[in-house]
C-alpha cells in the first residue's frame, strides 16, 4: 500500500490563507479531500473548529461540507446547463435557502465579483477568469468557514490569475474564513499568509 | 423549479437525439403492448356489442343444436309463459359485396313487444344494450309494417354500413349466402351510431328462414324474464317443458364461452408485446446510465458541493419517471394507432380460428392504457435503478477514475455469471415445476433470455481480449479496437447484451415459427388425401348454414373422373364446457383418411364407427380430455354423452370433436354436408377435372374447388398472415435492441473520444478511425450472435414443447434449418453495423484538437 501522506501535523488559524506546493503526486488534492470530508484518513484527526471530521459517516461529512467548505477547481467545474446565477445559487438551495432569498443573495454575490451584469449568462460565454469569478462567488455564497482552492490559476493566464488571486484573498478574508490554496505557482504560495510544501507526505515550511 | 431539478431538465432537454432514443424505445416497448391489448379488446368488443345488439334486453335464451329449434315451439311457448317475454331469431353469415355481415331474421312484432316490455317493465332484469337491439331499429325506422312483411327480399341495414358498401334505398343488391346469389332490397336504412349494428342485416324472420334454407326452425329463441324468484320459477318451468335437444341457458353465456376460446391466442400475444418491452427496458437503462456518464463531473462536483446521495438517486429516479411517463403516453398514442393496423391482423386470425367478427370501431380500454402507462413508468425506474445507484456512488473529486469503474464493471460481469446461471436454473425449475402454466412457461422464456443478457458481458470481455491477444500480433490499430471493447466493458456488455436478447428471441421465435411450419405442412400433407377439394363459401367455422346444396353433392360425385369421395360435415354443438366444434366424417378409418392419432385406449376405429369421438389435441389440452374420458354434448335429442377413442393432431382447423358422420346423422339429424374431398380415377388430374366440377354446380350454387395442393397452399398461406403478428414484434423487439445498441456506442465514443483523438494525431485517418469503430461493432454483434443462438435455440425448445403446448395444445415437431440462423446472423450484423455508423461519422469528423484538448 502507498502512503500517500505520512504523519502531517498542521494546524491553521481561523482565517489565515495557507498554501500548500509540492510537485505532482505529493498528495495535495489528497490533503484537501481529506480537509473536505471527501477521503477519510486511515489514522489520525482531522478537527475543524474543534469538530473531528475523520470519524463523521458519510450524510454527515456530507453536510459538513454543504455547510462549512466552498470549493474553487482548476478546471472552474461550473454545472454547464446552469447560467451564471443559478451556478451560484446552487449551494444555497442544497442548504435549504430557497426562492427570493435565495436569488437575491446569489446577484449580490456575483456583484462583489464583478458580475452583476453577468447573471443570466451561460457559463460557457464567459471567459476562463470570468469563470472562476463565478466558482469563487458559488464558494462564497453559503459563507462557509474553510475555503479549499485546488489550483485556482492553473487554468488562466498570469494577467486573469493576477486578478483573481486578489480578489479571491480579499472576499475570503472579508468573512473571516479560513482559505487552504493548494499549488505550484510559487508566487501565489508567497503571497498567502503562511505556505507549506508537501514532500514525501509530510509538510515542510517554503523557505 | 429549483436549480437541481433545472440542470436535470436542461440537461435532458440539451440532448435532444439521446432523449429521442429513450423515447422512442420506451415508447415502442409500450405502444406493442397498447397495441395488442387494443386489436384484441377491439375484436372481443365488436364480438359483444354485435352480439347485445341481437340479444337486446334478453336474460335467456333457447337454442338448438346445429338443426336449430322448430318454429312451432315458440309458438306454443308464447301461449304457456304470458309472464315472460319471447323473440325468435334466425341467424346466418352472408356475404355483401365482399364484406362479411350477420343476417338476422327477426320477427317485428314480437321484437317490438319484447322491447316496449322491457322498458316499461322496472323488474326486468338489466340489459346490456337494449336500445340497440334489431327489433327497435326495424319499428323506428320503417314507416310501415307492410313492405316489411310482403317486399320480396325487404333488408335493413346501418346507414354507415349502406354508405360504405355502396348500396342505395330501394334498390335491389346481392347478397352471396352459402355460395349461393339471392336478391334483397334496402328498404330502409338505421340512422345513428348503434354499437354493433354496423355489421347486421336485418331481415324478416321468414325472408331469413328462406335465405339460409331453414324454412321451420329457428337459430334461437330470446328469453326476458322478470328479475327474482319469480322469475326463476316460471324460467324452471319453461326449461322442464323443452324438448330434448333444446337447451335455455343464460343469454351471453354462449359468447362468454365463444371469446373464452380466443384467451389463449390473446395471451401468447400479451407476451410477445411484454417481450418488446422487456428489451425497451434495456435500452431505457442504456439511455439512464448514458445520462448519467455524461454527467459524472457534475455530480461528483454537486457531491463535492453537498449534495447527500438520496437528492442525487432522486434526481436520477426522478429523469426516468419523467421520461417513462413521456414515453409511456407517446407510446399509448402510437399503440392506438398501431393497435388499429393490428386489429385487421387480429380479427383475420380470429375469423380463420374462432368466429366472426368486424371490427368498425376501436376500444381502448381504460384498463389497458393506465397499465400501458405504469408499465412504462416502471420499466424506466426499473432500468434507472442500476444507473441511478451508480450515480449515488461518484466519488465527489472529479467522478470516478476510468479504470475504477471498469475494474468495477469486470467484477460484475463475473457475478453477472452467476446470475445468469442461477437464472437459467430457475427457469428450468419452472418448467419442470408447472405443467399447465402459460404464465409459468413465460416466466421461464424470460428468465432465460435474461440469463443470456446477463451472460454476455462476461463472454465479451473473454472473447475481446482473447482476440485481441491472437490478432494483435498482426495489427497493433485491430489489438487496440479489440482491447477497447474488453476494456470499456461497463459500456459495451450492456449493448451486446441487449442485441443478444433480442437475437435470441428473434432465433427462438424464428425456429419455433418455422417448426410449426414444417410440422402444417406434414401434416396438411397426411392429411389432404383426396385429390380436389370443394366447400360452400362463407366466413366462419362450423357455421351450419355452409353446406352444399345435395343436388350438388350428387352432380359432383358423378362427373367423368370423379372416382368416390368423403363427406364431412361442420357445426358447432353446445355442450356443459361451452360450444364445441363437431366434424363428421365419412371414410376416417380410411388408411387414405390421413388422421393421426397421437394417443388412443384400445383400438380407435372400432370404438369410433361404434359412436365413439375422437378430439382434436387443443381441444383436449384446453379441456383436459384423455382417451377413456367421456364427453357429453347436445344432441337432438338431449344430453350424449360420448366416449373418448382417443387424441389426433389437428392443426388450424378449429374443430373440437372428430366423428363419424353416421352417428352425427342419428344423433342430430342433420343430413348436411359442408364440404367434400374428391378422389379422382386414375390418369385423372385435378386440373382436367375442376372445370367439370364447376360446370357442375354452374347455376346452382357458388363454390369453392380446389386442388389438394392449392388448398396446402392456402392454408399455408393462412398460416403465414397469422404470425405475421409475431414476426412483427419480433422485429420490434430487434429494431429496440439495435437503437439501445446505437445509445450505448455514442456513450462508449464520448467516453473514448480524448483516446481515438490521440490515435487520429498520430496518423490514424478519419476514414480508419470510422472503420476501427464499425468492426468493433460487428466483433460486438458477432458476440451476441454467439450467445445468442444457444439461447435461441432453448428459448425455441421452450416455445415449441411448453408454451405453444401450453397456449394452444399444439404438439410440433422441432425443424431447425440454417435460414433462421443465418437471417440472425444478418440481424446482427445489420444492427450492429448501423447502430456503428453515426458513432463512426461522429469520430471521423471530430476535431482533433479538441478531443486531446479536452479533459
Amino acid at each position: 500500500m502507498h502512503r500517500v501522506l505520512d504523519a502531517v501535523d498542521l494546524e491553521v488559524r481561523t482565517g489565515s490563507a495557507v498554501a500548500i506546493t509540492g510537485r505532482s503526486g505529493s498528495g495535495k488534492s489528497t490533503l484537501l479531500n481529506l480537509l473536505s470530508g471527501i477521503d477519510f484518513p486511515d489514522s489520525g484527526t482531522i478537527e475543524l473548529d474543534g469538530r473531528e471530521i475523520g470519524s463523521l459517516r458519510e450524510p454527515e461529512r456530507t453536510e459538513f461540507r454543504r455547510l462549512h467548505v466552498g470549493f474553487v477547481y482548476q478546471f472552474f467545474n461550473l454545472v454547464p446547463t446552469l447560467c451564471v446565477e443559478e451556478n451560484v445559487r446552487l449551494p444555497l438551495e442544497l442548504n435549504g435557502v430557497r426562492g427570493a432569498q435565495a436569488r437575491r443573495r446569489s446577484a449580490a454575490m456575483l456583484a462583489r465579483v464583478g458580475l452583476g451584469d453577468r447573471l443570466q449568462s451561460a457559463v460557457d460565454t464567459l471567459s476562463g477568469g470570468e469563470q472562476q469569478r463565478v466558482a469563487i462567488a458559488r464558494a462564497l455564497v453559503h459563507e462557509p468557514s474553510l475555503v479549499l482552492a485546488d489550483e485556482p490559476t492553473g487554468n488562466l493566464d498570469e494577467a486573469t490569475a493576477g486578478e483573481v488571486v486578489p480578489l479571491l484573498r480579499s472576499l475570503v478574508s472579508a468573512r473571516g474564513a479560513t482559505l487552504m490554496m493548494v499549488t505550484h505557482d510559487r508566487a501565489l504560495a508567497a503571497a498567502a499568509d503562511r505556505a507549506l510544501e508537501l514532500r514525501e507526505g509530510r509538510l515542510y515550511p517554503v523557505s | 423549479m429549483s436549480t437541481l431539478w433545472a440542470a436535470s431538465v436542461r440537461h435532458l432537454l440539451g440532448h435532444p437525439a439521446q432523449l429521442a432514443l429513450a423515447l422512442t424505445g420506451l415508447a415502442l416497448g409500450v405502444a406493442t403492448i397498447t397495441a395488442v391489448d387494443v386489436a384484441t379488446a377491439s375484436s372481443s368488443r365488436a364480438f359483444e356489442l354485435a352480439v347485445s345488439a341481437v340479444s337486446g334486453p334478453a336474460t335467456d335464451e333457447i337454442a338448438g343444436g346445429p338443426a336449430g329449434i322448430d318454429e312451432r315451439l315458440y309458438v306454443r311457448l308464447v301461449g304457456a309463459h304470458p309472464r315472460l317475454a319471447f323473440a325468435p331469431l334466425v341467424e346466418g353469415y352472408v356475404a355483401v359485396r365482399g364484406e362479411a355481415l350477420q343476417l338476422v331474421g327477426v320477427d317485428p312484432l314480437a321484437e317490438a313487444a319484447f322491447q316496449e316490455e322491457s322498458a316499461a317493465d322496472p323488474t326486468a332484469a338489466s340489459a346490456p344494450t337494449a336500445a340497440s337491439a334489431p327489433g327497435a331499429a326495424v319499428v323506428d325506422s320503417l314507416a310501415g309494417l307492410g313492405r316489411w312483411l310482403t317486399a320480396p327480399g325487404a333488408a335493413v341495414m346501418a346507414a354507415s354500413t349502406a354508405d360504405r358498401l355502396g348500396i342505395p334505398t330501394n334498390r335491389p343488391f346481392q347478397l352471396d349466402i352459402d355460395g349461393k346469389a339471392r336478391q334483397a332490397v334496402l328498404i330502409a336504412r338505421v340512422a345513428g351510431q348503434q354499437a354493433g349494428s354496423e355489421t347486421l342485416l336485418l331481415a324478416d324472420i321468414a325472408q331469413a328462414q328462406e335465405w339460409l334454407g331453414v324454412v321451420g326452425r329457428l337459430s334461437r329463441i330470446e328469453v326476458r324474464a322478470p328479475a327474482g324468484a319469480a322469475g326463476d320459477a316460471e324460467l324452471a318451468g319453461l326449461r322442464s317443458e323443452l324438448p330434448p335437444g333444446v337447451e335455455l341457458e343464460p343469454a351471453q353465456q354462449r359468447s362468454r364461452a365463444t371469446l373464452d376460446m380466443t384467451r389463449a391466442f390473446t395471451t401468447d400475444l400479451r407476451a410477445m408485446s411484454l417481450l418488446a418491452l422487456l428489451v425497451g427496458l434495456f435500452l431505457i437503462y442504456s439511455a439512464v446510465s448514458f445520462a448519467v456518464l455524461q454527467r459524472r463531473k457534475i455530480f461528483a462536483v454537486l457531491r463535492a458541493l453537498g449534495a447527500t446521495r438520496l437528492e442525487i438517486l432522486r434526481l436520477v429516479l426522478a429523469e426516468a419517471a419523467v421520461l417513462g411517463a413521456v414515453g409511456a403516453l407517446l407510446g399509448l398514442a402510437a399503440g392506438i394507432g398501431l393497435g388499429r393496423g393490428l386489429i385487421a391482423l387480429v380479427s383475420r386470425t380470429i375469423n380463420d380460428l374462432y368466429f366472426v367478427v368486424a371490427v368498425n370501431s376501436v376500444s381502448v380500454p381504460a384498463s389497458a392504457a393506465l397499465g400501458a402507462v405504469c408499465a412504462g413508468i416502471l420499466t424506466a425506474l426499473t432500468a434507472a435503478l442500476l444507473p441511478a445507484w451508480e450515480a449515488t456512488h461518484v466519488t465527489p473529486q472529479l467522478g470516478l477514475r476510468r479504470s475504477e469503474l471498469e475494474s468495477r464493471a469486470l467484477g460484475l460481469s463475473r457475478w453477472l455469471i452467476a446470475a445468469s446461471a442461477a437464472c437459467g436454473a430457475a427457469a428450468g425449475a419452472i418448467v419442470a415445476g408447472s405443467s399447465r402454466s402459460l404464465l409459468a412457461g413465460f416466466a421461464a422464456l424470460f428468465l432465460l433470455l435474461i440469463s443470456v443478457a446477463a451472460l454476455t458481458p462476461a463472454l465479451l470481455g473473454a472473447s475481446a481480449r482473447l482476440s485481441a491477444r491472437l490478432l494483435g500480433r498482426a495489427s497493433p490499430v485491430g489489438r487496440i479496437a479489440l482491447a477497447d471493447v474488453a476494456a470499456s466493458l461497463s459500456r459495451t456488455g450492456v449493448a451486446v447484451a441487449a442485441l443478444a436478447l433480442a437475437l435470441a428471441a428473434v432465433i427462438g421465435v424464428s425456429v419455433m415459427v418455422g417448426s410449426f411450419r414444417e410440422s402444417l405442412r406434414d401434416w396438411l400433407r397426411g392429411t389432404m388425401r383426396a385429390d380436389v377439394y370443394v366447400a360452400a363459401p362463407g366466413p366462419g367455422f362450423g357455421r351450419p348454414e355452409r353446406r352444399l346444396d345435395p343436388a350438388v353433392v350428387a352432380a359432383l360425385a358423378s362427373v367423368r373422373g370423379v372416382s368416390h369421395y368423403s363427406a364431412r360435415r361442420e357445426v358447432t354443438v353446445s355442450s356443459p364446457r361451452g360450444p364445441v366444434t363437431l366434424e363428421a366424417v365419412t371414410g376416417a378409418q380410411d388408411s387414405d383418411s390421413g388422421i393421426e392419432v397421437t394417443e388412443h385406449q384400445g383400438s380407435v376405429w372400432p370404438a369410433f364407427a361404434r359412436g365413439a369421438i375422437l378430439v382434436a389435441e387443443p381441444f383436449a389440452w384446453r379441456l383436459q380430455l384423455h382417451p377413456g374420458d367421456r364427453l357429453t354434448l347436445g344432441t337432438a335429442a338431449g344430453p350424449r354423452s360420448f366416449a373418448i377413442a382417443g387424441i389426433y393432431r389437428d392443426y388450424g382447423s378449429g374443430a373440437g370433436v372428430l366423428m363419424d358422420r353416421a352417428v352425427y346423422r342419428r344423433a342430430w339429424g342433420d343430413d348436411g354436408v359442408s364440404s367434400l374431398g374428391l378422389y379422382l380415377s386414375p390418369g385423372v388430374t385435378p386440373r382436367e377435372a375442376i372445370p367439370a366440377l364447376y360446370a357442375a354446380a354452374a347455376g346452382r350454387q357458388a363454390l369453392l374447388i380446389g386442388s389438394s395442393s392449392e388448398v396446402r397452399a392456402l392454408s399455408m398461406s393462412i398460416f403465414d398472415q397469422t404470425f405475421v403478428i409475431t414476426r412483427v414484434l419480433d422485429w420490434l423487439a430487434a429494431g429496440v435492441a439495435a437503437i439501445g445498441l446505437t445509445s450505448s456506442l455514442l456513450a462508449w465514443e464520448l467516453e473514448r473520444s480524448r483516446e481515438l483523438g490521440i490515435l487520429r494525431a498520430l496518423g490514424l485517418e478519419p476514414r480508419s478511425a470510422a472503420l476501427l469503430i464499425e468492426a468493433q461493432t460487428a466483433f460486438m454483434g458477432l458476440v451476441a450472435l454467439v450467445a445468442a443462438i444457444p439461447a435461441g435455440l432453448l428459448a425455441a425448445e421452450l416455445l415449441v414443447t411448453v408454451i405453444n403446448r401450453r397456449a394452444f395444445g399444439w404438439h410440433i415437431d422441432f425443424h431447425l434449418h440454417g435460414g433462421e440462423l443465418a437471417g440472425a446472423l444478418r440481424l446482427a450484423l445489420i444492427a450492429a453495423l448501423l447502430a456503428g455508423l453515426y458513432p463512426a461519422w461522429r469520430t471521423a469528423r471530430a476535431p482533433v484538437a479538441a478531443d486531446i484538448r479536452e479533459e
